[in-house]
């Protein structure tokens, strides 16, 4: 890839972040914002790596993606941002949810659902005659793990494993303030080979 | 990538072993990592109190072999000759412990791929004598894998399930 195409992907990628946005919003029902936060191609030890590494359990959904441009969708949050959406969406009052049963991780998985679908979807659309496909998501499964433990095994389901992956992080807002709740994905080599020259196009171009 | 971007074969005693590292360590201090569907492949010397530690993603390596810790077939072999550089010892009697093979997700069809690691390293070890002294497999929770060293004991933290000592 060359700057330029990290340039109109990253671009395509903001589109998904802004529709993002408003599903959010609109699921929770208060001011909600997701911008991409980092767009990079890294060593795939590196990858494993960007959720942090410590032995503090995350909370994560994770998507298998197919259609126009297929991949791993992950949405992974730290227990208390996690457990905090859990209770807005749940309409109850902050510090409601102290555990993950099954009301919380329901919460979480349909924010992955529904964020990710919306993120997802606005991509294909950017893409012009390219996403006319559109994206056909897996079940979300949900998953409390170590932090690398959970991004090794986003890794290892793509079906074609590469040297170097293609990451797109987001970081979310509620209310205006910054939560540490992120959706990453990670396009498998054949959309990312797909991709290029579709991004080169015109009509592909956001 | 380049030669110059293939991580490094050894790290630091005590740093966490990312994908595909080798870990070396010989006289004290500890070696660790997390896996999820990667394997942590231990060998331990217990004579030379030496022990090597191979983050190991995939089953085989089918010409790549780099770096050598990222496929289970190179890996045995580039960690038994960094252990035998490390001691001095060119006929080293190791035993090994494998902790992880994990199935996280699952959306693939087919053998997981945590399970195929497991089992082509049982099979490189077994072709080359190791016995494998402790084991600790699959499941579909990621592992915190600490290695004594001088022991070979091995810590096991499975996320959300406590912890177990695999003896040395």
């Amino acid at each position: 890839m060359t700057p330029d195409d990290d340039g109109r992907l990253a671009a395509i990628f903001h589109h998904g972040a802004a529709d993002a946005s408003d599903a959010l919003a609109k699921w929770l029902g208060r001011p909600a914002a997701v911008s991409v936060e980092r767009f990079d191609t890294l060593p795939i030890a590196e990858a494993a790596a960007v959720m942090g590494s410590s032995a503090t359990l995350i909370c994560s959904c994770a998507m298998r993606i197919d259609g126009a441009i297929g991949g791993l969708l992950l949405l992974a949050a730290d227990d208390d941002a996690g457990l905090s959406l859990a209770d807005t969406l749940l309409e109850r009052p902050a510090g409601t949810s102290t555990s993950w049963g099954d009301l919380e991780r329901s919460a979480v998985v349909e924010t992955a659902n529904i964020v990710g679908c919306a993120y997802l979807n606005a991509i294909c659309a950017a893409l012009g005659p390219a996403g006319t496909a559109g994206i056909l998501p897996s079940p979300p499964v949900f998953l409390r793990d170590f932090p690398e433990a959970v991004m090794e095994g986003v890794l290892m389901e793509q079906p074609e494993l590469s040297d170097i992956v293609l990451l797109a992080r987001t970081e979310f807002r509620i209310d205006g303030a910054p939560i540490d709740c992120g959706l990453v994905f990670l396009p498998d080599a054949a959309s990312v080979a797909a991709l290029l020259p579709a991004i080169r196009a015109p009509e592909g171009r956001p | 990538m380049t030669q110059a971007d293939v991580p490094p074969t050894t790290t630091r005693p005590g740093d966490s072993i990312a994908i595909g590292q080798i870990g070396i360590a010989r006289g004290g201090g500890v070696l660790r990592t997390f896996v999820g569907s990667c394997v942590g492949l231990v060998l331990h010397a217990r004579s030379q109190q030496a022990a090597g530690l191979a983050h190991v993603m995939l089953p085989a390596s089918n010409g790549r072999g780099s770096p050598p810790g990222k496929y289970a077939d190179t890996a045995v072999a580039e960690t038994l000759r960094l252990l035998r550089e490390a001691t001095g010892e060119p006929a080293l009697a190791c035993t090994a412990k494998l902790v992880g093979g994990a199935t996280m997700f699952a959306f693939q069809s087919g053998t997981p791929i945590g399970e195929q690691n497991v089992l082509a390293l049982e099979r490189i070890l077994g072709e080359l004598g190791i016995p494998i002294t402790g084991r600790l497999c699959g499941g579909r929770h990621g592992r915190r894998l600490t290695v004594d060293v001088v022991t070979g004991a091995v810590t096991v933290e499975t996320a959300g399930h406590g912890t177990e000592t695999l003896a040395s």
